[in-house]
Order: structure tokens, then C-alpha cells, then sequence
């Protein structure tokens, strides 16, 4: 299966360039094997349902568009969701493939985003007294509010620019961390 | 257009074809069902279904609406302060008929040519008007869209899938962040 590989992220890159003209939902299979040159049945081979095609998109398009810029602080995760934030704006296609694949049935392995660990690192760095449940009430709400989900959806239901979405979210990181009691974070 | 006005508006014939589809997506596990198996199930002719969603996407759009108003309808609230205990509410709903909330949070995250993405907004907005009249229109605009967010599909499946959480701990942690987007506003309700 060496050809596999290439095959698999030749197909990637084509429904990346196509995205730019269609829909997900217009890109075909048939389409996808006449830009690489394979049959109709090696993308099957590869992408057994749409749902597998989207995931594996979104994770390809993510690490070569939106790479998360590292984050130890709070004060760099904002920076880092605002930059991303920015990015999405300038490829809103490639952004709605993001938000799209996390809201769908699971197709691939179950593990958590890079972005959820280091939420949770910056966590027990930040505020390392809390109790385990104020904690994962904490990291879920970070990690919720800088999701490709929070920009999309404040893009199509409320047509916020990046930096009306930068806002909201800082608004919105800023109340869930007004809810820690002041000793429990970390003495900088 | 919301949820419940899209229903009203369905003939019988599309409420039974919406109906036979959300109950395939929670058999197959999937919304991969052919339009051959939608007709039989609804108990009409493949052709009509074609003739009232001539697409895939169409009928899966029309489909999310249909659950959202009816398997997953909410009592409403009469207060902004009373939003976190209807997000509670709506993620134990969400975790009762996971595939269909799936379908849900999927449908409201297409961009332009998929759902309204947040068909509560005007509600949140008419309570938060009501209450809390002194906001600058930035405030206004983080704590309806904050609270929108959270009252979603899109919550449930964010926190089962990122974190493994049950569904009572993520009925807890969306209606405890919904609980601080209000703090800022709690002591600012119209004497």
C-alpha cells in the first residue's frame, strides 16, 4: 500500500483546490478522481463515506492552513484563537470544513484536538489548586468558545467580522475566568 | 424563519418523509440513507420524495430543522436568567438521540448554504432587551452571542467528543458557562 499515502493526500489537495470554486457537498468522488488520475474507486478505497472524506480534509487542511500557534499563558492562547480567528476569515471555505467535520459522528480515531491538551496544560499551569470538575468546566468552555463552531457560527448567524468575533471571545473567556476565586491561580 | 414556523409550513407528505429519515439516521448510524429507503419507510414513491428535496442536501437541512422544532422543541423561557436551566434541559435531550443531534450541530455549521445557525437569537435577544436595557451594543452582542453558543447541539458534541464527559456533566458544564456569561449582568436587570 505504498501508494497510499501520496494517493490518500493527493486527494486531499484536490478537494482543497476545489474547495475554493464548490460547496463540500458539490465536490463529488467522480471529480476528486479526475483531478488526481486514479478511478472513482480508489477514492472509495481510500474515503469509504463522505463523512470519512470530511474529517480527513478538515485535519489536512488544518495543519496547512491554521497551524495553532503554540500557547503557555493565557495571555497567548488569546493571541493564539485571535490569530486563527484572522486566518479563518481569509479562507472562511477552509474554516466551515473545520467547523463542519467537528460537529459530525465520529468516523476516525476519538482523540481529543491538539488545542483541548494544551487548554488543559495551560490549565494546571495557570491555576494549579483547582478542583478537578471547576477545572474541566473551565478547559471546556476555553476550548468551546476558540472553536472553528464559535466563528462560524457568529460569521453566518450574526455576520461578525474577526475582530467582532476576537471580541465576543474575549468577552466570553473573560467571564468564565471571572468565575475562579483569585487564589487559586498561579502567582506569575 | 424559525424552527417551529419551518414545521407548520411542511405538508403532511414532507413531515412524513423528515420523519422516516431521522428515524433511519438513528437506525444506520449514519445520514448515508438512499432516498429508496427514506420512500419506502415514509410509504410513498421514491419520485415524490425527489420532487419535495431534490437533493441530498435539502432534505438533510430540511431534516435538522425538523428535529430541532420537534424531538428536540424546548419550553421557552421567560427570562434570560432562565436560559442556563433550558441549555441543561436541551443537552440531556441532545444525549438521549446522539445521531440526531449529530445531524443538528452538522447542519448549522455549512456557512451560507446550510442551517441558521442560531434560530434562537431573536428570542435571546427580545428577553435580554426586556431585562437588561443598559448594555452597549458590544455587551449586548457578547452575552446573546456567548449564550447562543452554548444552547446548541454543537455544545453536546463538543464536550462528549473533546473531553469524554457524560451526559450529566455536560448539561453541568454548559449551563455553568452559560450561568457566567450572566454574572456580568446579574445586579443590571430594569428596576
Amino acid at each position: 500500500m505504498e501508494e497510499s499515502v501520496d494517493t490518500a493526500t493527493a486527494i486531499l489537495a484536490s478537494a482543497a483546490a476545489l474547495l475554493r470554486q464548490h460547496t463540500f457537498d458539490d465536490i463529488s468522488y467522480r471529480a476528486l478522481a479526475d483531478e488526481v488520475g486514479i478511478s472513482e474507486r480508489t477514492v472509495y478505497r481510500q474515503y469509504p463515506t463522505r463523512a470519512h472524506l470530511l474529517a480527513a480534509l478538515s485535519t489536512w487542511i488544518e495543519q496547512a492552513f491554521f497551524p495553532l500557534p503554540p500557547f503557555v499563558t493565557l495571555a497567548d492562547f488569546r493571541t493564539a484563537v485571535h490569530e486563527r480567528f484572522r486566518a479563518f476569515d481569509a479562507s472562511p471555505a477552509y474554516a466551515y470544513v473545520g467547523a463542519r467535520a467537528s460537529a459530525i459522528s465520529l468516523t476516525l480515531d476519538a482523540e481529543p484536538a491538539y488545542i483541548t491538551r494544551a487548554i488543559e496544560a495551560m490549565l494546571d499551569v495557570a491555576a494549579p489548586t483547582l478542583n478537578r470538575r471547576d477545572r474541566r468546566r473551565v478547559a471546556a468552555s476555553l476550548r468551546y468558545f476558540s472553536s472553528a463552531m464559535f466563528w462560524a457560527r457568529l460569521r453566518t448567524g450574526f455576520d461578525l467580522d474577526a475582530g467582532e468575533i476576537c471580541d465576543a471571545f474575549d468577552r466570553a473567556v473573560g467571564a468564565v475566568l471571572a468565575r475562579l476565586p483569585d487564589r487559586t491561580r498561579a502567582q506569575p | 424563519m424559525t424552527g417551529s414556523t419551518a414545521v407548520a409550513a411542511l405538508s403532511g407528505t414532507q413531515a412524513a418523509i423528515l420523519a422516516a429519515y431521522a428515524e433511519l439516521i438513528e437506525e444506520v448510524g449514519s445520514d448515508d440513507v438512499s432516498y429508496r429507503l427514506v420512500a419506502r419507510r415514509a410509504g410513498i414513491a421514491e419520485r415524490t420524495v425527489f420532487r419535495n428535496y431534490p437533493t441530498r442536501v435539502d432534505l438533510l437541512l430540511a431534516t435538522a430543522a425538523w428535529i430541532d422544532a420537534t424531538v428536540f422543541a424546548r419550553e421557552e423561557s421567560h427570562s434570560i436568567f432562565d436560559i442556563p436551566l433550558a441549555i441543561r434541559d436541551a443537552m440531556q435531550r441532545y444525549d438521549a438521540r446522539p445521531e440526531l443531534a449529530h445531524v443538528v450541530a452538522e447542519a448549522a455549521m455549512r456557512g451560507v448554504s446550510g442551517a441558521a445557525p442560531s434560530p434562537g437569537r431573536a428570542q435571546l435577544e427580545r428577553l435580554l432587551d426586556a431585562e437588561v436595557s443598559s448594555l452597549d451594543a458590544a455587551q449586548r452582542r457578547a452575552v446573546v452571542v456567548a449564550l447562543s453558543h452554548l444552547d446548541s447541539a454543537a455544545a453536546w458534541v463538543t464536550f462528549r467528543r473533546e473531553f469524554g464527559m457524560d451526559s450529566r456533566d455536560i448539561a453541568d458544564a454548559a449551563a455553568w458557562a452559560a450561568e457566567a456569561v450572566l454574572d456580568g449582568i446579574r445586579d443590571r436587570v430594569a428596576p
